[in-house]
């Protein structure tokens, strides 16, 4: 661990849990920020001891106020400063020599306004680390720790949250008041509330650690606009869900084009590529989620109830319709339906009236009463195929809806499978989700979203990976000479490798490039052709020529030695023709695959992720069917076939229709070769082998294409 | 007028807009920091000088002024 993150780890307790606070830069106009976060923190009844700092004032709120922090003699835990921008890195340097170690910086006017900005965060991380010091913000709402034996709420939001098992985290200040409020309205309580605005330095990462630890947080909610280091945000959740099995949900703003030029304004930061995102995260374990409802609706289901064992639901209705809705649902989600054993299909016969529907969904019928629904939950829950049972309740005019929350709260509380709910509707079902939500019984108002949750829940659970995989690193790769080829290339400012370097270079890495040679006369070409054997292919080689096929460069299926040689004369001549100012190597002979699927492969340079390995189906139509999969790499041989049996058309490399499996076991080799070359080798900005065609089972493949793009001297 | 009589006059003004006493305020005290000038105080503070000097501060520099002296420094130049 970082000597940094180490100091974090250990000034965070203090932050979250301090004995003594100093407010630095209130003072006693109301309504104002400085104020209301001395005034939070006196109004939910801090367990400790305030301190208001206000230069010209004898006291606030009734309590003494000092000079300068300096002034204080007792010992001070957490600085809360809200000065002005300009001098808040004076107060951090009496905070320092006071020997505070935990401090926010609530005040705005850092990296959100520009360079002036920026240089006052660089001197506020100068004194931290100074002074051995912490600092969440500048520019946010603050912190709020509900633990009843600590009681702070040191930020501008307008209530304290109810105590809860649930960690949130925000890079936006404004979003958590809104979130504040809906948390507020369906009892969902917090262990943690953090804003950490411009994470000057204690960053997502630093926090994610501390909840990891901390054991009143079950579940971490994170929003960010921007991933700084996109890696360690991987490694974080990797640890949570692995060392403590806690689940992160996360909320990225910038999935569109025109959300990530607002964040970027909004916040200064640059929003990455989505589909990287949506991989990297996939890959750590982290649960994206579209939007805060359903942020929450998955939250509360891991909050308030237990893992379920596996996938198989029992629902319980009292409409028809809405069971098979649900039904559907669960099917679309992956879920199934539990088939009740005959002792219980025997109890819901003699208990239940004849009309009802005993088997799963189970429909107590619409005139049903609280001891139906007894009977019904009691016989799901019991079930041993059961695995979760969800409660679907329509308002009919006989249907006493307090009292069915009631019975469910009642019964679900003696087993220890999950339950969930849905009441459908708003006005009338209100006293019953209100019974529910309080006894923290997740309910949702659509029963699809209870599904959706519930999957979600499943899924993490069944994908949890307690083994850190093993990384095979291959042994037969020349790493020197690939890397005296780039750094040749990036040195005469050749950016573009062509198919001749970058075959060269594939070769080296033990990725199996289709065999030929660089032919300079038509003879040569004849006698390479004639060695390789036909029908071969000839593509022209040049710096200037990057899509060979526009400037007629590529010739297929030459079958003869003669053809070879005139198609090697007119091929150049055509390609001057087209394009005068090209510089013609020579031509590239390859041996010509006759039969295999076409798939691409490739490698991206992401600034967050680092390197992103790519696969898909290839060919012309890449682009416009998109069939493809990211990892960040490393990648091993579990992640390469994830992302194999990931695309759309994993089914025809499989064998479809008669035809024969493709040799899978080579592409994953592929993979893994790749993400090696992408690893050690960090001056390759984008890396394309289309085709790499693959041929049927135990066969191989062959990469038949290939282009490098590299780094310039300045971003390498 | 010289920068000592203008630094007076500003300490003046910032004693009576921060309601505080004007022995209280040494040549290099920070408006915000040691006088505790909120940002509201800071524009009023602005335009107190203005009125006092009766000249037209360009505002978004004159937030920039920290201190008593180096807002007489940036008052002398608006005055001829």
């Amino acid at each position: 661990m970082a000597i940094r993150a180490k100091i974090h780890k250990q000034n965070l307790v203090k932050i979250f849990n301090p004995k003594s606070i100093a407010v630095v830069g209130t003072n006693n106009v109301k309504g104002t920020v400085p104020y209301d976060i001395l005034f939070n923190i006196l109004k939910t009844e801090f367990t400790g001891v305030v301190f208001p700092v206000s230069p010209g004032e004898k006291s606030i709120c009734s309590v003494k106020a000092y000079k300068y922090v300096v002034d204080i003699t007792d010992p001070i835990d957490l600085a809360i400063i809200v000065f002005p921008s300009a001098v808040c890195h004076m107060a951090l340097e009496q905070c320092g020599q006071k020997g505070i170690k935990g401090v926010v910086i609530i005040s705005a006017g850092f990296k959100e306004v520009g360079e002036k900005g920026l240089e006052r965060e660089k001197l506020l991380r100068q004194i931290a680390e100074k002074y051995d010091m912490s600092i969440i913000g500048p520019n946010c709402l603050g912190i709020i720790n509900t633990d009843p034996f600590i009681n702070l709420n040191a930020s501008f939001a307008r209530k304290m949250p109810e105590q809860g098992n649930i960690g949130f985290l925000s890079q936006s200040g404004a979003l958590c008041t809104a979130v504040l409020d809906y948390a507020l309205s369906k009892h969902i309580g917090f262990s943690k509330f953090v804003s950490f605005g411009n994470k000057v330095d204690i960053s997502e990462i630093d926090l994610i650690y501390y909840l990891m630890d901390d054991d009143k947080t079950r579940v971490i909610l994170l929003y960010l606009e921007e991933v700084t280091d996109g890696r360690a945000l991987m490694q974080a959740a990797r640890d949570v869900t692995r060392l403590k099995g806690k689940p992160v949900l996360l909320l990225k703003a910038g999935r569109t084009e025109a959300g990530a030029s607002a964040a970027a304004s909004h916040t200064g930061s640059l929003a990455g590529n989505d589909e990287i995102y949506d991989a990297a995260f996939k890959q750590a374990g982290i649960i994206r989620c579209e939007n805060i409802e359903e942020m929450f609706n998955v939250a509360i289901a891991f909050a308030y109830q237990p893992a379920p064992r596996s996938n198989k639901v029992a629902i319980i209705t009292n409409a028809g319709g809405p069971g098979v809705l649900t039904t559907d649902a669960a099917i679309r989600d992956g879920l199934q339906l539990a088939k009740f054993s005959e002792e219980t299909t025997k109890m819901f016969r003699k208990s239940l009236p004849s009309n009802a529907n005993i088997k799963n969904p189970v429909d107590v019928v619409g005139d049903a009463r609280a001891d139906r629904y007894n009977i019904a939950l009691n016989g799901a829950f019991k079930d041993d195929d059961v695995d979760a049972v969800f409660v679907i309740l329509t308002p009919q005019s006989m249907t006493d809806i307090e009292a069915i929350a009631k019975e469910v709260v009642k019964v679900s509380k003696q087993y220890s499978k999950p339950v969930y709910t849905s009441f459908m509707g708003e006005a009338d079902v209100a006293v019953g989700v209100d019974i529910l939500l309080r006894n923290k019984i997740p309910h949702y108002i659509l029963p699809e979203s209870m599904c959706r949750s519930f999957s979600k829940v499943y899924l993490f659970y069944r994908d949890l990976d307690n083994n850190p995989h093993t990384q095979h690193v291959f042994t037969d790769v020349d790493t020197k000479i690939v890397h005296s080829i780039l750094d040749e290339a990036i040195h005469n400012n050749h950016l573009y490798l062509p198919e001749d370097e970058a075959g060269k270079i594939l070769k080296l890495y033990g990725l199996p490039v289709v065999p030929g040679e660089k032919a300079n006369s038509p003879d040569e070409a004849a006698s390479i052709s004639h060695n390789i054997g036909f029908p071969v292919v000839m593509k022209i080689i040049s710096d200037e020529i990057v899509h060979k096929s526009d400037v007629k460069g590529v010739a297929l299926n030459v079958n003869s030695s003669e053809e070879v040689r005139n198609t090697y004369t007119t091929m150049i001549e055509q390609v001057l023709q087209i394009k005068p100012e090209a510089k013609i190597k020579g031509i590239q002979i390859s041996k010509m695959i006759l039969s295999g699927e076409e798939i691409i492969l490739g490698i991206k340079s992401d600034p967050s992720f680092g390197p992103i390995i790519m696969f898909g189906l290839g060919g012309v139509y890449v682009e416009v069917f998109k069939d493809v999969s990211f990892r960040v790499a490393p990648i091993d041989e579990i992640i390469a076939d994830s992302m194999i049996k990931q695309i759309k058309s994993y089914k025809i490399l499989n064998g479809i229709r008669g035809k024969m499996p493709r040799d899978i076991a080579a592409i994953r080799e592929c993979l893994i070769r790749l993400s090696q070359l992408a690893l050690e080798c960090p001056q390759i900005k984008e890396l394309d082998i289309n085709p790499l065609i693959v041929l049927e089972e135990t066969k191989g493949c062959f990469v038949t294409d290939a282009r490098i793009m590299l780094h310039g001297l300045t971003t390498n | 007028m010289d920068i000592e009589e203008i630094k007076n006059r500003v300490k003046k003004v910032t004693a009576k807009v921060l309601e505080i006493d004007e022995s209280e305020i040494s040549d290099n005290a920070n408006f915000s920091f040691d006088l505790g000038a909120s940002s509201m105080q800071s524009v009023l503070l602005v335009a107190s000088f203005q009125e006092e000097f009766n000249i037209e501060l360009d505002e978004e520099k004159s937030l920039e002024v920290q201190t008593v002296s180096e807002a007489a420094d940036f008052i002398s130049t608006y005055i001829k």
